[in-house]
């Protein structure tokens, strides 16, 4: 009954380090050097979003969704696990800038995110569709699974996208 | 970490001192009264950013800590769109509240930024006997969501959640709402704890 509940469904909002898996809208505010990544099964209309902000884990293991590399192995496990193949899978993605020009250590955390993302997809054999990632403006999204995994940008100097 | 009610009540009065002397400074440069709130100490799960800086455009001017600890974490200067330009109005000598922001605005905010927070770390300095010098300042004009979890991400220590240490300051006649916002790396913090716990024992 995918559409059971597509109805006056609340947003979830997707916090750092956090995902979510399923039919219903989701959406991540202020992502900055952090990614907002969705992978959709448009077959049955379902997705997951996560909101990624360092690249790599370390070994750490309690917060997923915190970090690229463990964050994309545990939202395809989880949407492998409702049926969906990852040949059916599209991924879009957001994010990954820089908002100060020279500052501290400047250690490009935004583009390592999006590389590394991008690398682990590709391991996965996972088509990254669409994305808006880079620059220096934060940017938030909305990923609405129920109507065709619509993924739309808004960015912090007022423009909008649809990816 | 977790913070006792006393630990916490000296942290308060840290920020009470820093705070106090940053006012008097945007005092003279705005020739107005300026207030101050009492410092709010809020330990938020990162996840949950989001409920206390969302979408809202605001300027951000952000140092790293430096001096006795090399990389101490970021104390900023943050001031919502509106007051910004309200503020380098009142400086600039301008009323337009509906222009966009230029590079006069950003040096003006950047300058305002530097002369808070220097006053502000001056005093906690002299308190604590505990040098923490501010980098050169850098901008962000974004959301304020964007600009303070880039920030979180780029600490060198890995943390979960954070410890927002924030006073506000408020010029009524010039409707300019402000804050200073401390995000020390979890051994800055331990360390300014010490020092501040020894401080009260030995009054």
């Amino acid at each position: 009954m995918p559409d059971s509940h597509s109805k006056n469904e609340q947003t979830a909002m997707i916090g750092i380090g956090e995902y979510r898996v399923g039919s219903f809208p989701m959406m991540t505010i202020g992502l900055g050097s952090c990614i907002g990544l969705t992978l959709y099964d448009d077959s049955l209309k379902v997705g997951a979003m996560v909101h990624i902000m360092l690249p790599e884990s370390a070994g750490r293991n309690d917060r997923p969704g915190k970090y690229a590399d463990t964050a994309v192995p545990t939202i395809i496990k989880e949407l492998n696990a409702m049926g969906c193949k990852n040949r059916s899978l599209v991924a879009k993605m957001a994010g990954g800038a820089a908002m100060f020009e020279y500052f501290g250590a400047n250690l490009n955390i935004g583009e390592r995110n999006a590389i590394k993302v991008r690398a682990l997809l590709e391991e996965h054999h996972i088509h990254v569709a669409r994305e808006d990632v880079g620059g220096k403006c934060g940017r938030s999204v909305t990923f609405l699974p129920a109507n065709s995994g619509k993924f739309s940008i808004r960015r912090a100097d007022g423009t909008t996208a649809e990816l | 970490m977790k913070l006792t009610s006393v630990q916490s009540d000296a942290i308060q009065e840290l920020g009470n001192i820093g705070a106090a002397h940053a006012a008097t400074t945007l005092s003279q440069m705005l020739g107005s009264t300026v207030e101050m709130s009492v410092p709010a100490i809020k330990a938020i799960d990162i996840s949950e950013l989001g409920n206390y800086m969302g979408e809202e455009s605001a300027a951000m001017v952000a140092f790293e800590l430096q001096g006795e600890i090399p990389h101490g974490g970021y104390i900023i200067f943050y001031i919502s769109r509106e007051s910004a330009i309200r503020l380098t109005n009142t400086m600039l000598g301008l009323t337009d509240m509906n222009r966009t922001m230029n590079e006069m605005d950003e040096s003006a905010l950047l300058e305002v930024g530097n002369i808070m927070v220097s006053a502000f770390l001056d005093a906690t300095a002299e308190l604590l006997g505990f040098i923490m010098l501010p980098s050169p300042p850098a901008l962000s004009l974004d959301m304020a969501h964007a600009t303070m979890s880039s920030l979180i991400a780029q600490m060198s220590e890995e943390v979960d959640d954070v410890l927002l240490f924030s006073t506000e300051l408020v010029c009524e006649e010039h409707k300019i709402d402000s804050d200073i916002i401390m995000l020390p790396e979890p051994s800055t913090l331990a360390r300014i704890v010490e020092l501040m716990e020894n401080m009260m024992k030995s009054i």
